[in-house]
């Protein structure tokens, strides 16, 4: 009998012009999506790679180690950032490295490429949250008033059918008729990164498929949503409206008024305070080592020609004990900022949950690396490598980086030319996502909780139809 | 007869339990939008006085005229309450200083990315999505509905030109939608004034012009909704038609547009093009310091042959002259450098230019993309809200710097470290002297607006595309109906 | 006196884009305080007749008139003396009856009723007092026939066309629309009626014809078939062994 249920709404729904119409359109869009993602990973890989370049060639031809300065680190672009962008294009992708002092990251692809910012992008994230509970909806939302009103609820209750088993056949077959065939442009989503050679990893590979999973997770949610609601209803244009409405507080209205009421209800310190702070501390500072420069005298007996590495040596201790105090300054305002975000973010995103729009949102971006944790993993991986570069130049120049001043001293024509510097000595860097499975506790939280919508609303939808008005 | 339809239309519309459902969402989000925008309105406005007033702290902390240095913010506009664009996608304020070239750093969106995983919900935005799909809902049935319902046969029993119903339809749901709407339109603009925002009757112009085009987009989707309907025999179809056509007018087209313009149109990132700056400014200090070698030289060779009493003279009578020398110099080279960042700046603004046309050439396909593009010409939050700044500050930058170098000289303060070196002396370093600095008038910044009667010029176009595809859908429905089969 | 000709079908022909002949050469005429029956089955031609009437589609062949005007020259003019009811009376399930009644007045160029006389009419076709101010919504289909036809009675125009009015109606029902059918026969109305109720047609109408197959195949008044058994005639002509 369940069987029979289920081959009847696979058949119903397969069979349908509304089906052949709308799996077309979300055929379309998943395709486009990936191969658009692939596309501008490609794009992006090439201006990455194009923006190194640019910054190796300016430090060609330099003879000093001493002279090289305004080298830039670059966040280099995700495959799978490409496929569920998250915050990705919000946040700085390029970021100064001085060898002391905090790093920076500017020029977000939204910041610098506002035209991006007006109608943004065609991802994974987008297709799964707006459009395919659109159409969940579309199919689901007449699945039991719709049978009620044609009279085939009737005729089929006219027979020995238990309800239990009839509500179950329900949603299997729905699920099944349209979850499963959209695995086909999945499929060829995947098909389409390979072709166009999209650098994925396991790990990547393993990222998409999580995605997929929470895709139809929440497809599935929203299936049961509107079986739930048709079951509670007695005429379609009634559930339709409903559903309609509730689709609207779930994407647009829930996600937001979390946020805008943790902005509210948790403080945080704003940049430009903290930045403020850091700019008088480094004012001050900087006025009490211009009255020590003044009264720099260099130890009796010092030859000129020695005159000026004690200079030298006496600019980078001081810029050294300058930088430590701004060091500690600093870490300690952003990690309040940093602690007071956390919290906010916490707020935030657990009264999100609430919708399972923004469940499966926050899901898939951190799936993808593309959460709002990626900001810190980039500031902290180009913190760990400015030490780094420190100490490489260091090694290069004998000095501490910024601390000392650059001369440039008069010579004799005479001298014999110097050599430019190997500037392919230079440690490269490499961003170092997290691995996936670093992020598995808070990606089963939010799995959990797309299920635990399933569940909830199934639930809701097989107890509303145990009492349902047949006639 | 045409008065009997429309009235018709309107009660239909009013008395059915779709309307009170629809309408109530759709003034509750237009509401909350518009209190949600008020609010980070305020709050941005707090945000930007106090960042001022720590600028003018830092300021006035200052002991030398070199050490000055100032931050431009970008001042919040009440608009954004309606529109609020890329305003959070962009740098909220630039450095002005001697060295480093002005541009916009720290949007909000990147200073606080929580704010970027949902974004904000504007008004503009609810009536895209929002009230788009709701004319949907009462149009897409207008016409086929009624002839499942067997009620257009009666009607057409009746000696009722077809002309004139259609025009009727067309007019009583446009008037039992927007009516009603302006009720919470009311109760938004109303708030403004609950809040005391301060908006001047241009501000006032621009919303009004802003709710006319949500007016011309909204009669759009009730006639597209109509055409439709007068297209298919059957309302499921039409319905079907409808909801996919809507989802690819505002959801797709608009975004397909940028997307293609962008594989389409290469433009170099910012990190490139500030690299190849660098390169520049390198190259250039090299060569600055090359000549000052070369005059290093001559200045020695003219001690050269002095006693020690005499080189002090000699120094003391040529150190102004030598000094100004030097300064003309490497003020040249800023010039150049200058220069040079403009030139490149306007390449790659060039570049996105041409990207621009093209995306926004494509997405305008879609009523909802012209619609977008108009809002927020009129909100001044479009993008090119970036580059007008940037070209005001740039025009700033070099008025402070002027007005810094004018102070330094005045004072002979100019906060630069001297430091000398002398083969008998040693190392002598003259650190200048510490005063509190004179800052009463440091150059006011005038961010670049655009007067009103630019605005509307730069939104015209936009109301017309949004006016043609009006006129087009109402045409087409028109048609569609006087061919229609009623039975 | 011979009464005006209201409804006339001259050679009426009618041949669908997909070929189908659903009229072939029909003629006959229904003139003031007559009731004329036309019987048949299901695609005969009954309904193509009447949507030629009201000019839903227009001729192949031959004239459809009404009052001498023929429909498809002058289709509004026509409208104007045509009452019409729908084999489902459907309306506007949001608006009470006397709503839609005010409606369609106001449609067919009656400005002048007031709610009374929308009551009164309403009473006249037999629904009850407490279902006017009721939203058609939760009407029956005797209900909503009865406003249906109190729509066409508040038109007040002299040609009533009706299709399969008893449609789906109980014995009891149907019975009070005949005596209103009649009552407006008696008026002066001319009324055509398609149907497939032979009883009521014998009961009611004074004039009957059988369509078969897009032909008038057979006409006669009350009195010529007083005698007869209609229904044996009506399958006779329906197996085509009578012409």
């Amino acid at each position: 009998m369940f069987k029979l249920i289920v081959e009847k709404e696979l058949k119903d729904i397969i069979s349908s012009t509304k089906f052949a119409v709308t799996f077309g359109v979300c055929s379309i869009l998943i395709v486009l999506s990936f191969y658009v993602g692939a596309r501008n990973y490609q794009i992006g890989r090439e201006q990455y790679d194009a923006a190194k370049r640019e910054n190796a060639r300016k430090m060609e031809g330099l003879t000093e180690w001493t002279d090289v300065r305004e080298h830039r680190i670059f966040l280099p672009p995700q495959p799978t950032a490409s496929l569920v962008m998250g915050i990705s294009n919000d946040i700085g992708r390029n970021a100064e490295v001085r060898g002391r002092g905090e790093l920076n990251p500017e020029d977000s692809r939204y910041g610098e490429d506002p035209i991006y910012a007006v109608f943004r992008f065609l991802d994974l994230d987008f297709i799964f949250q707006i459009i395919l509970s659109l159409f969940a909806i579309l199919f689901a939302y007449d699945a039991i008033n719709g049978e009620k009103e044609r009279g085939t609820l009737r005729l089929t209750f006219a027979n020995a059918i238990p309800r239990s088993t009839y509500i179950l056949g329900k949603m299997s077959g729905s699920f099944l008729a349209l979850a499963v065939p959209l695995l086909i442009p999945m499929l060829l989503g995947s098909l389409i990164l390979v072709m166009l050679q999209i650098p994925m990893q396991g790990d990547d590979w393993i990222r998409l498929f999580l995605v997929i999973v929470a895709g139809f997770l929440y497809f599935g949610s929203f299936l049961a949503l509107s079986l739930f609601v048709s079951a509670r209803t007695e005429r379609s244009s009634n559930s339709f409206l409903i559903l309609l409405v509730a689709w609207i507080l779930s994407v647009m209205v829930v996600p937001r008024t979390a946020v805008l009421l943790a902005g509210r209800a948790v403080d945080v310190p704003s940049v430009d305070e903290i930045a403020s702070k850091k700019s008088r501390l480094s004012a001050s500072l900087w006025q009490e080592d211009r009255k020590k420069m003044a009264d720099f005298k260099a130890p009796e007996g010092t030859q000129m020609k020695d005159l000026m590495q004690e200079f030298q040596k006496f600019m980078s201790k001081m810029g050294d004990e300058r930088e430590a105090k701004m060091q500690e300054f600093s870490s300690r305002l952003n990690e309040e900022r940093a602690n007071k975000q956390r919290v906010q973010e916490r707020v935030a995103f657990g009264l999100a949950r609430v919708s399972p729009s923004a469940t499966f949102s926050l899901a898939s971006a951190t799936i993808a690396g593309t959460g709002t944790q990626l900001k810190q993993e980039y500031k902290s991986s180009g913190e760990q490598y400015q030490k780094a570069f420190a100490e490489f130049m260091k090694g290069k120049t004998g000095m501490n980086m910024g601390g000392a001043m650059v001369f440039r001293m008069i010579t004799d024509d005479n001298q014999a030319k110097k050599k430019p510097i190997n500037i392919s000595e230079i440690p490269e860097y490499q961003f170092q996502r997290q691995p996936v499975s670093a992020s598995f506790g808070l990606i089963a939280v939010d799995l959990g909780v797309l299920a635990l919508f399933n569940i909830l609303f199934f639930v809701g939808a097989f107890v509303s139809f145990l009492r349902y008005d047949l006639r | 007869m045409f008065a009997t339809l429309v009235l018709k239309e309107l009660k239909n519309i009013l008395l059915s339990p779709k309307f009170t459902a629809i309408f109530a969402v759709s003034a509750l989000l237009m509401l909350l939008s518009v209190f949600v925008g008020i609010r980070e309105y305020q709050s941005a406005v707090r945000q930007y006085a106090a960042a001022n007033e720590l600028v003018q702290q830092e300021m006035r902390e200052a002991r030398q005229w070199m050490s000055v240095n100032n931050r431009i913010y970008r001042e919040p506009d009440p608009l954004q309450i309606f529109v609020s664009g890329v305003q959070n996608d962009i740098g909220r304020y630039s450095s002005i200083s001697t060295w480093q070239p002005v541009k916009l750093i720290h949007s909000a969106y990147s200073d606080d990315p929580i704010f970027a995983v949902f974004r904000f919900i504007d008004f503009a935005f609810i009536v895209q999505v929002v009230l788009t799909l709701f004319a949907i809902l009462f149009t897409y049935d207008a016409i086929n509905g009624e002839r499942e319902q067997g009620t257009l046969q009666l009607v057409f029993s009746n000696a009722v030109p077809r002309a004139q119903y259609v025009a009727a339809k067309f007019i009583g749901l446009w008037s039992g939608l927007i009516i009603p709407l302006t009720l919470p339109v009311l109760l938004s603009l109303l708030l403004i004034f609950v809040y005391r925002i301060p908006m001047s009757p241009e501000h006032w112009s621009r919303v009004g012009t802003l709710l006319g085009s949500s007016v011309l987009l909204f009669t759009f989707f009730i006639a597209f909704g109509i055409m439709v309907s007068a297209l298919t025999k059957r309302s499921n179809v039409s319905f079907l038609i409808a909801l996919v056509s809507w989802v690819g007018l505002v959801l797709i087209v608009p975004r397909a547009g940028v997307m293609l313009a962008g594989q389409m149109v290469k433009v170099p990132t910012v990190a490139e093009v500030e690299s190849q700056q660098d390169g520049y400014t390198k190259n250039r200090w090299d060569e600055l310091s090359k000549t000052m070698q070369v005059r290093w030289r001559g200045r020695e060779q003219l001690l050269q042959g002095l006693d020690e009493a005499g080189r002090k003279a000699k120094r003391e009578e040529l150190e102004w002259t030598w000094a100004e020398e030097d300064a003309i110099d490497r003020k040249q080279v800023q010039v150049d450098i200058n220069e040079n960042s403009r030139k490149l700046n306007e390449e790659l603004r060039n570049r996105k230019r041409v990207q621009e046309k093209l995306a926004f050439s494509i997405s305008r396909v879609s009523p909802v993309s012209a619609y977008q593009l108009a809002v927020m010409n009129l909100a001044e939050t479009d993008i090119n809200v970036k580059g007008r700044y940037e070209d005001a500050l740039n025009v700033y930058r070099t008025s402070f710097n002027k007005f810094k170098d004018k102070k330094a000289k005045e004072s002979g303060n100019s906060g630069g470290l001297r430091i000398s070196f002398d083969s008998n002396t040693g190392i002598k370093i003259d650190a200048g002297r510490e005063m509190a600095l004179d800052l009463t008038d440091v150059p006011k910044f005038e961010a670049a607006r655009a007067s009103f009667g630019e605005v509307v010029a730069s939104v015209i176009p936009d109301a017309g595309i949004l006016g043609l595809f009006c006129l087009a859908a109402f045409a087409a429905a028109f048609i569609a109906f006087l061919r229609y089969d009623v039975r | 006196m011979e009464q005006q000709v209201m409804f006339e079908a001259a050679n009426l022909s009618k041949r669908y884009e997909d070929g189908v002949l659903a009229l072939d050469d029909v003629s006959f005429t229904v003139r003031r305080g007559e009731i004329y029956a036309m019987l048949g089955a299901n695609g005969a031609g009954k309904t193509t007749a009447i949507n030629i009437f009201l000019n839903f589609i227009e001729p192949s062949g031959g004239e459809a008139r009404v009052d001498g005007i023929a429909t498809h020259r002058n289709p509004l003019e026509a409208k104007q003396r045509i009452a019409y009811v729908s084999e489902n009376v459907m309306l506007y399930q949001n608006f009470t009856a006397l709503q839609n009644l005010d409606f369609f007045a106001k449609l067919g160029g009656k400005t002048q009723y007031t709610k009374s006389d929308y009551r009164d009419v309403l009473m006249r076709v037999g629904l009850q007092e407490e279902a006017h101010t009721k939203r058609l919504k939760g009407f029956s289909k005797g209900m909503r026939q009865k406003s249906g036809i109190a729509i066409a009675i508040l038109k007040d125009a002299p040609a009533i066309l009706l299709d399969e009015p008893t449609s789906g109606l109980d014995p009891q029902a149907a019975y009070e629309f005949q005596r209103l059918l009649e009552s407006l026969r008696n008026e002066g109305k001319a009324i055509l009626m398609s149907t497939h109720d032979i009883f009521r047609a014998k009961e009611a109408a004074d004039t009957i014809g059988i369509m078969n197959r897009g032909k008038l195949v057979m006409q006669k008044s009350a009195k010529e078939l007083a005698g007869e058994d209609l229904e044996k005639l009506y399958m006779q002509y329906m197996a085509g062994h009578v012409n």
